[in-house]
């Protein structure tokens, strides 16, 4: 029984729905089931949280992945932050006995309990089995041969491989066998693994110099990109906002669009991309659309 | 040019770099070699003033007030490109994640783009406000796409843990009607 513990997060349902809409679609499609997390919160972030300390960091998380142990369920994220967060603690606490301990004297006074009994996926782990591979390819409707894709892994999918494994961290291949599926061609590019700079929060020029080396680089490729596809809503707001306020700022013609992977795969599928808000982005996805027809 | 500066070894924290390695996922920090791989890697080098193999040495020196003034400590973009390379297993990211909680409790310059994130979560229990007209509106984009109501959490459990955990101190408290 494919059944999961949902873990949405804050910022897909709250800001990016139609990222949560075209990923429940797509996983329905697959067979998936899942159960709302009710009373679940913010993982809490991997950047913010856990910098200022790391024991609120590990608490909240594991009061979140109690949600799930109750439900007797797994959990499957859709955000790699959430993914970072709550993966990490699964594992910091499995390995660290007094840590477990501290979290849970916390946990108690409000009734809960962390057991470590959860196991903690990102969809694109899931997706990506062989057999998951095969449901894929018999589910789309409409074909991506046409597709040039640009595969952006995020950092918090694949790093640290240690804690996270997932994927191998210098040639990570989920993402691309996932979109192969889908009968899109994965572009090969040297900026592939770099950082969307989203998580540097006080110096946006760094930001700004990372989104600007990734399109650079893509827009002056021999290939046509069409789109370019990530799985976290930081990445994937990093690169529309910033690639437009980038051609502004430097007169370069970015305009490669970014979308979350799920979006891709449901347009794929043939659902209604009427619900996916393809025109509101940024840096709207227009080659794609003419050339699927959409 | 570095600048060359003599310092007494009564002016280091010598249990630095215990009190870090003491901590859960920081247990390698004692076994940094300074190879600089993690220096090579960094997705930030060009905007920090002090490289991750120094800020390491530092700390595994002593030179406390070194890496809290250091800009390396706040700058980093959280790729885990150094954990990942490190050939002696050594966590930097997280290790930086310490460090910061380290200045957090010294009420050195927090800045205020993290403790702002936390009192967010504090009053609306996601990192995305989530109360009166702002959730009308959320939800009625949900609405329309068929998705399910939001059941938040109960602030006052995540509250509780904020301030058992210790950092409530960060929490701006709200204004209460009579003292407006």
């Amino acid at each position: 029984m494919m059944e999961y513990a949902l873990f949405l997060g804050c910022t897909i349902p709250l800001k990016m729905p139609h990222f949560e809409y075209a990923f429940r679609e797509v996983a329905n499609i697959l067979g998936y089931k899942f159960r709302e997390m009710q009373g679940a919160s913010c993982c809490p972030d991997p950047v913010s949280t856990q910098s200022l300390n790391v024991d609120t960091w590990m608490t909240i998380a594991a009061r979140n992945i109690s949600l799930a142990e109750k439900m007797g369920l797994d959990i499957i994220s859709v955000c790699s932050g959430c993914f970072e967060t709550l993966k990490t603690v699964h594992v910091l606490l499995e390995e660290d006995n007094a840590a477990f301990e501290r979290v849970n004297s916390v946990l108690k006074k409000i009734d809960y309990e962390y057991k470590g009994i959860s196991k903690v996926y990102h969809f694109v782990e899931l997706f990506s089995q062989d057999e998951m591979l095969e449901k894929i390819k018999s589910a789309v409707k409409i074909p991506l041969d046409s597709l040039n894709v640009a595969v952006h892994y995020g950092c918090h999918l694949i790093r640290p491989s240690k804690i996270l494994d997932v994927d191998d961290p210098e040639r990570p291949y989920k993402m691309d066998s996932i979109l192969e599926a889908l009968g899109a061609k994965s572009v090969a590019f040297a900026a592939k693994l770099e950082c969307c700079g989203f998580c540097a929060r006080l110096n946006e020029d760094i930001g700004f110099k990372l989104v600007e080396d990734k399109m650079t680089e893509l827009n002056d490729l021999e290939t046509d990109v069409d789109v370019m596809i990530g799985v976290c809503p930081a990445c994937v707001s990093q690169y529309d906002r910033k690639e437009r306020l980038l051609s502004r700022k430097t007169g370069k013609e970015l305009d490669i669009p970014i979308l979350y992977l799920a979006e891709l795969m449901a347009i794929a599928f043939g659902i209604d991309t009427e619900k996916l808000s393809l025109n509101q982005r940024s840096v709207k996805p227009t080659k794609l659309i003419e050339k699927l027809k959409v | 040019m570095t600048e060359e500066t003599t310092m007494s070894s009564k002016d280091l924290d010598h249990d630095l770099r215990y009190e870090i390695s003491d901590k859960v996922g920081a247990k390698s920090l004692l076994k940094c070699i300074q190879c600089g791989v993690c220096s090579s890697g960094c997705t930030v080098s060009e905007f920090i003033d002090l490289q991750p193999h120094r800020v390491v040495a530092s700390l595994l020196l002593g030179l406390k007030d070194v890496i809290l003034s250091s800009n390396a400590i706040w700058t980093c973009s959280l790729c885990h490109r150094c954990t990942e390379r490190c050939p002696k297993g050594v966590d930097y990211s997280f290790i930086l994640a310490l460090i910061r909680n380290l200045a957090v409790k010294e009420g050195k310059n927090i800045p205020e783009e993290y403790t702002g994130t936390i009192n967010v979560i504090c009053e609306n229990g996601f990192v995305v406000p989530y109360t009166g007209g702002l959730r009308t509106n959320i939800d009625r984009r949900r609405d329309r796409l068929g998705l399910p109501r939001i059941e938040p959490p109960n602030l006052e459990e995540i509250k509780f843990i904020i301030n058992e955990t210790g950092i409530g101190n960060l929490i701006k408290k709200p204004v209460k009607e009579d003292e407006k």
